[in-house]
């Protein structure tokens, strides 16, 4: 053969991983090099003042321990929810199980103001529930969830579902003579839990963990209802605070304080790649999937317990929000003569922008699901299987857009794209592009992880066997490993689709006439004084994702695991 | 003598025929660019009025809260292209900011006349549009009504008040600005409504829901949002309290770098003119001119009590009086 | 149909030798088994033969291309080889005919010629029917009969199996010995097999190749292994040889000599070139060892172990001298030997193990020629 032999399948890998990084580079580092430049450069002159004041301050230390903490708290308390949800759905036997993971999984699809406001309403004094059981409280007592504890509890309830979606597409590889043999060693189930799944689900384990940190860490809806009244200050609404104050430099001080939330974000996944280096999670049984285990006595309490748990944190606040959304105005008593369809037709008829927002947001969200998870396959080929050292500097980058406040990414989206492109001379500005960008370059970070986790626990001489085979790298990425990882990937894809779905903060400075978004929609009838709008467009976006979310169920049937409430 | 007419006649004919083409050439058209904290309602109604005005003029617009809208106008400031021609924001104090940083357009020519004195800049560079004051919104379930700020800050109140946090609200900051000037008022005020654990939550919106839903019987509130949500029949009612009440003009201005100077001016004439004004009234605000009329939830004959606000001073004493609210009401 | 020449192939990984030099030449239609204990570099030598790593040292030929140099590295899709792997590999989500079709697919290959090649395939391993089924579906032996049908179908010139017996049991082993050895009977494809199963690579391999800490110790057919091996490490791990030390007295320079020891006079075999020298070492095999009545000329023991083993008895003694090396031969049965009994042994045969500065080069195969089991009884004795 010519001595050139294998600069085709070279040049293909070359080409694919130079893409890979440009891609990574673009959404990830370009916005951040530009806040940074406008952090230590504003108007393009050197100076450190707002490094200096910024970081001299009391309150940025204050907000930033309370950002550590909530999110630290939130974390584990979405641990614990989300993978004892994840562990008894997919590993024991008990009944409806596919009903209860799609009610589990819906509240990632509420915004988290509206979970935010429907609890606070549900334990406040106005509260029609409790009033029903007479145990409203009295009229302008203390709400207990206007404290750090309330926004640790909110956070969790938010973002168990997240730990949820990755653990149980982890839990369908793990082949059912792994349990046995522990089994068969006499171990309990609460042991083969804690020494076999345990330690084999690190992965995924890991993967939920981290994008539950930074999703703490970047939560501004729960901190801005929660922690404001009571000044409770973490560093995302220390930096809204100050873009509302009035100085000059609020852009520069804004810029520091963002890059004090990436570095914090940064030290989690370092966190993360620490826990994974080094050890092998690789299963490499082709058997079936798991026969769960057997809850006998226990099944009906388990089950009356998760079900508790689902009316708690969904339907308890979607009534609250169904009620709010029937009343003509706020603090209308609900009765049969007050209650009023009048909301939903205003904003399904009269409001023009409703119905653009909900096309705008449709798309948005599912380009943005699927052009992520095409990237972060090979993505995170080259970031597990081939240690891209540049790939790995880049891969912590891209945590950055994703904890940053979205008002600061929409911020840095701004700087970078107001002018036209050079070159193609185009104006993403004021276009669902720019939009486009900032959910590709927050989001990116959603679809990759549980990718992550999903190669950690592939193994590779599946991908060999191909190689030797004669397949190339593409084809090997979407005919071998693409399928394997499909059960992560689409855990991916879902997280994407429904956090962007509500994406409120970065659209909220992004958006113009023709291209609003549901969250920026709601967010105008709250400030406004219309909650009762806001109410009716939250609740038409709940049953429009559920809508969707069913119609999964009629289309065929795909592969199993592919779909978290399906089979 | 037929060659006299004759001309006259050819003359005023020319005229005539003159005179709409230079009417339209004088007509102003093209894009403007807006940037509005209005609610959204509101903010739709304006530029539908002003485009049956001025058919000639396409408008965009940019809708969010105040913080988000100088938020977005200091990035395109900052990349150097700005977009905006009219802002028509909540309150001055932000105006004032940017009045400083040189990027308004003053416009002298504008028809002031009959506007409130104070209401517009002594520069020409931003001009109130209507009049939103703060006072005390109650929930008809409370056990008392406040007739005066310092009711509101009674002992028996602990626990029941609920305001707008000056540190996300340019109006509430201008609220504390104009208040903590007054002797009879001052700083005692907040810590008096410190001591009743009020607490400061993000916006007016935030404050609506909290007194009507009951959870905080007693708010201080902008009236347009009290007398609407009452309109619509939640249990909230508006007193102007006896010492009387600050206000937000919800002022508008055109940028330096605007594209086209002329649709601007028109806007801001728009917004001036009886006809904008008496949208403002018929959108549930009192207008600016006081002409124009007053909103029907105001009975008539009801004297506002105005509290001077020296806007100047607000700006200046703003980043001072924010921490030391920040610190009265911190955790 | 390729040629392998591995040339003095060497890897690091840090400051671990796994390959240390590595010289071997496989040839055209030989099937050559690579014999080691775990840990001794023969999997890693697979994956530089394979593509998967790159090598620090020397170079990699596979017919007529180098296709591992430092300098020049031809990826695995070019190579142009199989592999049968330990674990077989099998794509989960894909039926028995779609993973055998896949190399097919590749190459560009379309129905129906594709489904007669796979069909082919499926034959070959008897495996006809199963075409729709999936892995999961399937038991040890049909997935690993279907990794080597999806190995074959793309008519490769070099086929690697990586320890592809190790997870199967006794019988199953036995049949896919068969199978193998019948595989290359018909296709002659040059086949290079990893096992750390000495009886399965003695079945099947033409020659053999021990390896150990990353070199190569000898390679030779598995008649002159077990007869002639290079040194100690090789005489103890091809059929538990048991290495004494010895005199050699005189030698006939053609390879017999006679061998003091312990007293005891032997005739052996040794190296044409062995000289007479009293610090040798001799390899013994449990059939060169006998027990023989008190009076008879032998060496004395003592029994520590006598293990049935249906049939006949395996004991195990210490031998009186030497520092009591532990010996093992078979004895029919009935047995009345217990442990501590004394015994005589007598010795018929051994191997004198070439010094090291004396080593035996390691048997070369002219090209061409394809080693057959009765080649063997010839080549005894004949010039290297």
């Amino acid at each position: 053969m010519a001595d050139t032999a294998g600069w085709r399948e070279r040049a293909e890998e070359t080409a694919l991983l130079w893409a890979l990084v440009a891609i990574v580079a673009i959404l990830s580092l370009l916005p951040l090099a530009r806040l940074l430049f406008e952090g230590v450069a504003p108007g393009g002159r050197f100076s450190t003042a707002a490094l200096t004041s910024v970081l001299s301050s009391a309150t940025t230390w204050t907000a930033a321990r309370h950002s550590i903490a909530t999110a630290c708290g939130g974390t584990v308390l979405a641990v614990l929810i989300g993978a004892t949800v994840a562990v008894l759905v997919g590993l024991t036997d008990i009944r409806g199980r596919n009903a209860f993971v799609f009610c589990f999984v819906l509240p990632l699809m509420i915004a988290p103001q509206v979970v935010a406001l429907a609890w606070l309403q549900l334990f406040g004094p106005s509260s029609t529930l409790l009033k029903m059981i007479g145990l409203a409280p009295a009229m302008g007592s203390r709400n207990p969830l206007y404290s750090a504890e309330g926004i640790i509890l909110l956070l969790g309830v938010q973002y168990a579902p997240l730990v949820f979606l990755t653990l149980r597409a982890g839990l369908r590889t793990l082949p059912q003579e792994l349990l046995e043999a522990g089994l068969a060693a006499g171990a309990k189930p609460l042991t083969i839990l804690r020494t076999i799944v345990l330690p084999l689900m690190t992965p995924p384990l890991v993967a939920g963990i981290a994008l539950c940190f930074v999703s703490c860490l970047g939560n501004f809806g729960i901190p801005a209802f929660l922690g404001i009244p009571g000044n409770y200050l973490v560093l995302p609404t220390l930096i809204y605070q100050r873009l509302a104050g009035l100085g000059p430099s609020v852009l520069s001080e804004v810029a520091v304080l963002s890059c004090l939330i990436g570095f914090i974000a940064v030290l989690g996944i370092f966190l993360q790649d620490l826990m994974l280096r080094r050890r092998d999670f690789r299963i490499t049984t082709t058997s079936n999937a798991m026969r769960p285990f057997e809850l006998a006595r226990w099944r009906p309490a388990v089950e009356i317990a998760l079900w508790i748990l689902t009316i708690i944190v969904l339907v308890l606040p979607l009534i609250a929000l169904l009620l709010s959304s029937l009343v003509p105005a706020v603090g209308v008593p609900l009765t049969m003569q007050s209650a009023t369809w009048s909301n939903y037709d205003y904003v399904l008829f009269d409001h023009a922008a409703a119905k653009r927002a909900f096309v705008n947001s449709f798309s948005l969200s599912a380009t943005a699901a699927v052009a992520i998870v095409l990237v972060a396959v090979p993505l995170a080929y080259f970031l597990v299987w081939r240690r891209s050292r540049l790939l790995r500097l880049l891969n912590l980058v891209t945590e950055m857009p994703y904890a940053l406040p979205g008002v600061v990414l929409a911020i840095a989206a701004i700087l970078l794209f107001l002018k036209p492109l050079p070159v193609l001379g185009l104006t993403l500005y004021n276009t669902v592009w720019i939009i486009l960008f900032g959910y590709l370059a927050r989001f990116l970070v959603l679809g990759l992880r549980p990718v992550i986790g999903g190669y950690y626990q592939l193994d590779r001489t599946l991908e060999e066997a191909a190689q030797i085979a004669g397949a190339r790298l593409l084809r090997r990425l979407t005919t071998i490993i693409l399928p394997l990882v499909a059960p992560m990937a689409i855990a991916g894809a879902l997280l994407v689709f429904l956090t962007a779905f509500n994406e409120l903060t970065v659209s909220a400075l992004l958006w113009s006439s023709g291209a609003e978004t549901l969250g920026v929609v709601v967010f105008s009838f709250q400030q406004g004084g219309d909650s009762t709008y806001a109410a009716a467009l939250a609740m038409l976006t709940v049953a429009v994702t559920i809508a969707l979310m069913l119609s999964t169920l009629l289309t065929g049937k795909p592969a199993r695991g592919v779909l978290p409430w399906r089979g | 003598m037929n060659y006299l007419l004759r001309g006259v006649w050819l003359a005023a004919a020319l005229v005539s025929m003159l005179a709409p083409l230079s009417a339209q050439a004088q007509a102003p058209k093209g894009k403007l660019v807006l940037y509005t904290s209005q609610p959204e309602r509101d903010a739709t109604q304006t530029t539908t009025a002003f485009k049956q005005a001025y058919p000639g003029i396409e408008v965009e617009v940019f809708r969010s809260g105040t913080t988000e809208v100088m938020g977005k106008l200091a990035a395109e400031f900052a990349a150097g292209a700005p977009k905006a021609d009219v802002l028509l924001i909540a309150d001055a104090a932000s105006m004032e900011a940017l009045k400083k940083d040189g990027r308004l357009l003053a416009y002298p020519e504008a028809k002031v006349a009959g506007l409130a004195a104070g209401t517009y800049d002594a520069d020409r560079t931003y001009f109130g549009s209507k009049l939103i004051t703060t006072g005390i919104a109650v929930n008809t379930a409370a056990k008392s009504r406040p007739a005066s700020w310092a009711d509101l800050a009674k002992p028996e109140n602990k626990g029941q008040i609920a305001m707008p946090s000056p540190l996300y609200s340019g109006a509430a900051a201008i609220m504390l600005g104009t208040m903590t000037a007054r002797s009879d008022l001052g700083w005692a005020f907040f810590e008096k409504l410190k001591a009743d654990e009020a607490v400061a939550v993000r916006g007016n919106g935030a404050v609506l829901t909290a007194v009507a839903s009951g959870e905080k019987p007693y708010g201080v509130l902008v009236d347009f949002m009290a007398f609407n949500a009452k309109a619509k029949g939640s249990p909230i009612d508006f007193i102007f309290p006896a010492e009387g009440v600050p206000a937000v003009t919800e002022p508008v201005a055109m940028l330096k770098t605007t594209q086209n100077p002329a649709a601007a001016r028109a806007f801001i004439d728009f917004i001036l003119s009886d006809e904008g004004q008496k949208l403002a009234l018929s959108m549930g605000y009192i207008p600016a001119r006081a002409s124009v009329g007053t909103p029907s939830w105001l009975p008539p004959g009801t004297v506002i009590k105005l509290m001077p606000t020296d806007i100047g001073n607000v700006v200046q004493n703003n980043s001072a009086n924010l921490k030391r609210f920040s610190e009265l009401f911190g955790n | 149909m390729a040629r392998l020449i591995v040339d003095r192939v060497t890897k690091t990984f840090g400051a671990f030798r796994a390959l240390d030099e590595v010289s071997l030449d496989v040839s055209d239609g030989e099937f050559m088994a690579i014999l080691g204990a775990s840990g001794c570099g023969k999997t890693t030598l697979l994956r530089q033969i394979a593509g998967f790593d790159k090598l620090d040292g020397g170079r990699i030929v596979i017919g007529d291309s180098v296709v591992s140099t430092v300098a020049r590295h031809v990826p695995p899709e070019r190579r142009r080889i199989g592999i049968v792997f330990q674990s077989y590999a099998l794509w989960p989500h894909m039926t028995v005919a779609e993973n055998v079709a896949y190399g097919l697919t590749v190459a560009g290959v379309r129905d129906p010629e594709r489904a007669r090649r796979v069909e082919a395939a499926l034959a070959l391993v008897e495996l006809k029917g199963y075409a729709a089924r999936r892995p999961s579906q399937l038991s040890g032996g049909q997935r690993q009969r279907v990794a080597l049908a999806r190995c074959l179908v793309t008519e490769p010139s070099l086929v690697l199996l990586d320890e592809p017996l190790a997870n199967l049991d006794v019988h199953l082993r036995a049949s896919m010995e068969d199978e193998f050895a019948r595989f290359h009977a018909r296709t002659g494809t040059t086949m290079v097999y990893i096992t750390h199963d000495q009886a399965e690579a003695m079945a099947l391999a033409d020659r053999i190749a021990v390896m150990d800490s990353g070199r190569l110790l000898q390679v030779a057919t598995p008649s002159q292994l077990y007869r002639e091996p290079a040194d100690a490490t090789v005489a103890a791990f091809i059929g538990e040889g048991i290495v004494v030390p010895a005199e050699v007295v005189e030698v006939d320079g053609r390879g017999r000599c006679r061998v003091d020891l312990f007293g005891l006079s032997v005739g052996m075999r040794c190296a044409p070139a062995q000289r007479p020298t009293p610090a040798a070492r001799a390899c013994l095999r449990a059939g060169n060892l006998a027990i023989v009545g008190a009076g008879a000329a032998g060496i004395g023991a003592r029994v520590v172990r006598a293990v049935y083993q249906g049939g006949h008895f395996r004991i195990e003694a210490q031998l009186d001298h030497a520092d009591g090396v532990l010996v093992h031969l078979t004895a029919a049965e009935p047995c009345r030997l217990a442990p501590g009994d004394a015994i005589r042994l007598a010795i018929d045969d051994g191997w004198v193990l070439p010094a090291s500065d004396e080593s035996v080069a390691v048997a070369a195969t002219p090209p061409g020629v394809r080693r057959r089991p009765d080649d063997d009884a010839a080549a005894t004795g004949a010039d290297r």
